[in-house]
């Protein structure tokens, strides 16, 4: 019994000597100097690794290329801090020859790596020879098939001659997440084998050194240059935090619980209940949106996406089908809990994007018809977004706006409608009959269908698709889930799925130029059935009249506002054709803590780029972001 | 002596015979995995950045070449001996070209030294408990601590270690919630990073401990409560031996044997990891190691880390069988 006393006594000894000896978040560092983000990468398994031209050899988003690494252009997928369109290694936008076979770079002066070597053109002839030289670096198959050489006049202009004419051959070294970065030259010729080189410390040419890094891969601090004035971000000030932390906190919850006891500012994504467990509690926290949906929309459009290949989705009546069965208010209040932003047309609504897209197209929606087999039809609801917004006003009360233009960038416009009598008509126009409760197809077969999702890796997504699944069972169709897990990657390439919930459209943001997906979508690129499909025509879909919007998009400059009208007939062709049936961007739940810092990016009003901290735009909130006085 | 050399032999060849079967198991089962490891670093690799589709069939054959995917699964085995052979299993495919040593030996460490102590940890608590409850059967102390011991038993592990969490890491903010030193901390042999290490494990290391003592306790009470109806027990009692002594000396010193073999499994079962745990409490082991490179597909770094396990848990057992006839008499080697 002493002994037993004497056991729980200690244990009292050492729950207190823990709290009294509670260590603070971080080591010898000012914790108001320091910006401590989440890295969604989770654990580094190899933190000592900074070659990020090694494909995936070590991190990326360990702050390695949101604050050590830079290229020539950056895109930023909201409104920019001055433009969208920033010249960063390059002093100005890339300059072509008529025919695109020539692409000349004008370097910006005054640039210096991190150890005072300065930068020119030499780091960049050297990057691109050394990609030309070796294969199974990161850039090396996207330069050996576009690259024929590379010349520099002078120390300031390089010339890349290409194989063939390539009129967005600059989108390789423009920044919408990451692009393929500079090397320093006078390190990387010093290493025997580039593929193997641990550049470990690395030498940068951004306004941020690597201060320290956990050997067991969980944080990585980085650490403000004294000489920051001599990166690109300096003209745009000095950036506010001395330290960066980039860490690993672990699973939602924890990112909750980190953020409330404020040893973590960014929360780079977090599970809808999170984000408003955090918008009711803490004060300090906040999303891109003050109120709901709180979430910053990615330039990225999460889809029903059918294996077009497959018999039964090469008619697009079965696909429209389908599309009408949804109802998207159902898909939303199951995935994100009403904290979508929807979206009927194939481009995501962020950005600059309903600025050339959404809202131009609403009257052609509006007018938009079907022929079901019996009738016309218009299957544009154009208030399903405000809808939304009604349904979740009385429990979230004026968290929810009511403005038509706030409710419209909140939760998006209309969708189609959700209505099974066209949907029926259209199943019989493609010769599909019902018997009983059960659908069949033309050869008399039941009409089944497995939805492929992601499972725990994306349980936002596996709820959507579970809501459709169900949605279309409801119907008569014999529809379930079929969950991917890790191997969804392997699954969407080889085209082993029969309809799946991911994306196959990612755009700029910030620029209404869609080649940045579109271009995948050629039927060039479109692989025979068993075979592997590059990124990112998931779907397999071929269409002539596609075809003839990508090459002329191709022939077209970047900026040219004929880009924009081939955009908007991409949309139309798709809405006629449904290859996909689109339904809301990507929302990210980043959350912000203003405890320590103040200056974050947010919809009102600072849109200057987008919070979600493992974007290589992430830079730029660095020179907006001050400490709290 | 001679019978037991012929022992020793024998479970040595047992041992190597059950290491070979397991390590082949493994390497055929995750050379069966649906999950590419070049489909995903390209997944990796373009899920964000601009791709172009003429390039991805470049880089799958590069890839293919450097991780030297090449050629049949027969040819690939072959090489792998070759390198087992040598205590190398090749470079990581995730963390390409690390090899797989490096990143098992920065990890396992840090699972060894929280799976021990708190596998000892709840080893001698259940036992004590279990003796002094076994023995002592009418004390309300021990019976109310034994209810709250095998109260926690039952309860599902995940549960306990978020209560936890969120007990010590939100409610009563006094406990690190991740990772297994402070941020910025230079790890080394001194007294602020062995502080920080110790206080970042008392978590975890709690977590394991509630949920495993139950298991000891009930069989260490049930093996004293056997024990203390024995003959020298009662004859020990009515000579008048103190009640302490006769606990110690002779109900639980007899009571330990089973004990200790299953202390040693437990020991070898480590190199396992404890993968909730480590997921959970953000801890740097194998555990997390494993999960990782299970869902990249790195199948080398899989076949690493299940081929330790295999040797550690097989070793486990090896010792014990060697070890029990040297210290217990009533055991003969045949």
């Amino acid at each position: 019994m002493r002994v037993l006393r004497r056991l729980v006594l200690v244990w009292l000894a050492a729950l207190w000597a823990g709290g009294a000896m509670a260590q603070g978040t971080i080591s010898d560092l000012p914790r108001k100097e320091t910006l401590i983000a989440e890295n969604p990468e989770g654990t580094i398994k190899n933190p000592g690794w900074f070659n990020i031209w090694a494909i995936n050899a070590g991190g990326q988003s360990t702050g390695l290329q949101q604050l050590a690494m830079d290229t020539f252009w950056y895109i930023d997928p909201e409104h920019g801090v001055d433009g969208v369109w920033d010249n960063s290694l390059a002093a100005e936008k890339p300059i072509y020859n008529a025919d695109f076979t020539e692409m000349t770079v004008k370097l910006r002066q005054g640039i210096y790596w991190s150890d005072g070597v300065p930068f020119s053109a030499d780091d960049v002839v050297y990057t691109v020879q050394t990609h030309l030289k070796n294969n199974g670096l990161r850039w090396s198959a996207p330069i050996q098939v576009n690259v024929a050489a590379i010349d520099s006049p002078n120390p300031y202009t390089v010339v890349f001659k290409l194989k063939k004419p390539n009129s967005r051959f600059h989108a390789l070294f423009t920044v919408r997440w990451n692009a393929m970065w500079i090397m320093p030259k006078h390190v990387f010729e010093k290493a025997a084998d580039p593929g193997k080189f641990d550049f470990n410390p690395p030498v940068v040419l951004g306004a941020y050194t690597l201060h320290s890094f956990d050997p067991n891969g969980k944080w990585f601090i980085w650490h403000r240059r004294a000489d920051w004035q001599r990166t690109t971000i300096g003209r745009f000030g000095q950036p506010g935090p001395t330290y960066v932390a980039y860490i690993d906190p672990g699973p939602p919850d924890k990112r909750v619980i980190a953020q409330m006891n404020h040893d973590l500012d960014i929360i780079h994504d977090t599970s809808p209940e999170g984000m408003f467990t955090l918008a009711k509690q803490s004060k300090t926290s906040h999303g891109w949106f003050s109120g709901f949906p709180y979430a910053h929309p990615d330039p990225t459009l999460p889809a029903v996406i059918f294996n077009d290949q497959l018999e039964v989705f090469k008619n697009r009546d079965v696909r429209w089908a389908l599309a009408l069965l949804i109802d998207i208010k159902a898909v939303s209040m199951a995935s994100y809990r009403g904290a979508a932003t929807i979206s009927a047309i194939g481009v995501p609504p962020t950005g600059t994007t309903p600025t050339y897209y959404h809202e131009p197209l609403e009257a052609w929606l509006r007018d938009f018809e079907i022929d079901t087999g019996t009738r016309k039809f218009k299957p544009y609801d154009p208030g399903t977004g405000a809808a939304i917004a009604a349904m979740l006003r009385p429990s979230m009360g004026d968290q929810i706006p009511t403005d038509p233009a706030k409710i419209a960038a909140a939760f998006g416009r209309g969708w189609w409608k959700h209505d099974t009598q066209a949907a029926t008509e259209l199943l019989q126009k493609a010769g599909f009959s019902k018997r009983g409760d059960a659908w069949y197809t033309p050869d008399g077969k039941p009409f089944v269908i497995h939805v492929t999702v992601e499972g725990d890796g994306r349980p936002v997504m596996t709820r959507a698709g579970s809501m459709i699944a169900q949605e279309w069972r409801q119907f008569g169709i014999d529809a379930s889930t079929t969950v991917a897990q890790g191997t969804m990657a392997d699954r969407r390439a080889a085209g082993d799925f029969e309809a799946m919930i991911a994306w196959s459209v990612e755009t700029w943001g910030g620029h209404p130029d869609l080649s940045y997906f579109l271009d995948s979508w050629h039927s060039q690129f479109v692989a025979a059935p068993g075979q592997p499909q590059p990124p990112r025509n998931w779907q397999r879909w071929s269409n002539p009249d596609l075809d003839k919007i990508i090459e002329e998009t191709r022939s077209v400059a970047f900026d040219d506002p004929k880009g924009i009208e081939l955009g908007r007939d991409y949309l139309k062709l798709v809405a006629r054709e449904m290859p996909t049936i689109p339904l809301m961007s990507y929302n990210v739940f980043t959350v912000m803590d203003e405890t320590y810092w103040t200056g974050y990016p947010n919809a009102e009003t600072a849109p200057y780029t987008d919070p979600v901290p493992n974007w290589g735009n992430t830079r730029y909130m660095m020179t907006k972001l001050k400490p709290q006085p | 002596m001679p019978g037991y050399l012929a022992y020793f032999v024998r479970r040595l060849g047992q041992f190597a015979l059950v290491v070979f079967i397991g390590v082949n198991i493994a390497f055929f089962v995750t050379h069966a995995t649906p999950i590419d490891p070049v489909e995903q670093t390209i997944s990796a690799a373009t899920s964000f950045g601009s791709t172009s589709p003429e390039a991805i069939a470049q880089m799958r054959q590069s890839l293919r070449e450097l991780y030297g995917l090449q050629g049949g699964l027969l040819e690939q085995y072959a090489v792998f001996w070759k390198r087992v052979a040598v205590f190398d299993f090749g470079p990581s495919l995730s963390a390409f070209p690390t090899p797989v040593s490096v990143l098992i030996g920065r990890a396992l460490p840090w699972t060894i030294g929280l799976l021990f102590v708190s596998t000892v940890l709840a080893w001698v608590l259940g036992n004590l408990l279990g003796g002094l409850a076994g023995y002592y059967r009418n004390s309300r102390l021990l019976r109310l601590a034994g209810v709250l011991v095998m109260g926690f038993h039952p309860i599902p592990y995940y549960i306990v270690a978020f209560v936890l969490l969120i007990l010590f890491g939100y409610v009563w903010p006094v406990l690190p919630i991740s990772g297994g030193s402070q941020m910025n901390l230079a790890q080394g042999f001194d007294f602020r990073f062995i502080v920080s290490v110790l206080q970042h494990a008392i978590l975890p290391a709690l977590s394991l401990v509630l949920v495993g003592i139950g298991g000891w306790f009930m069989g260490m009470r049930a093996l004293v409560s056997n024990i203390v109806t024995e003959d020298y027990v009662t004859y020990a009692e009515l000579g008048g031996v103190n009640r302490p002594r006769i606990l110690l000396s002779y109900v639980m010193r007899n009571a330990l044997a089973p004990q200790i073999t299953g202390l040693a499994m437990s020991l070898g079962g480590i190199f396992n990891g404890a993968i909730i745990t480590e997921q959970v409490f953000g801890y740097p082991g194998i555990g997390s190691l494993l999960v990782d490179a299970v869902h990249a597909g790195d199948y080398s770094l899989v076949l690493g880390v299940t081929s330790v396990s295999i040797v550690a848990v097989s070793a486990a057992v090896l010792l014990v069988d060697l070890l029990y006839p040297l210290l217990d008499p009533r055991v003969k080697v045949h």
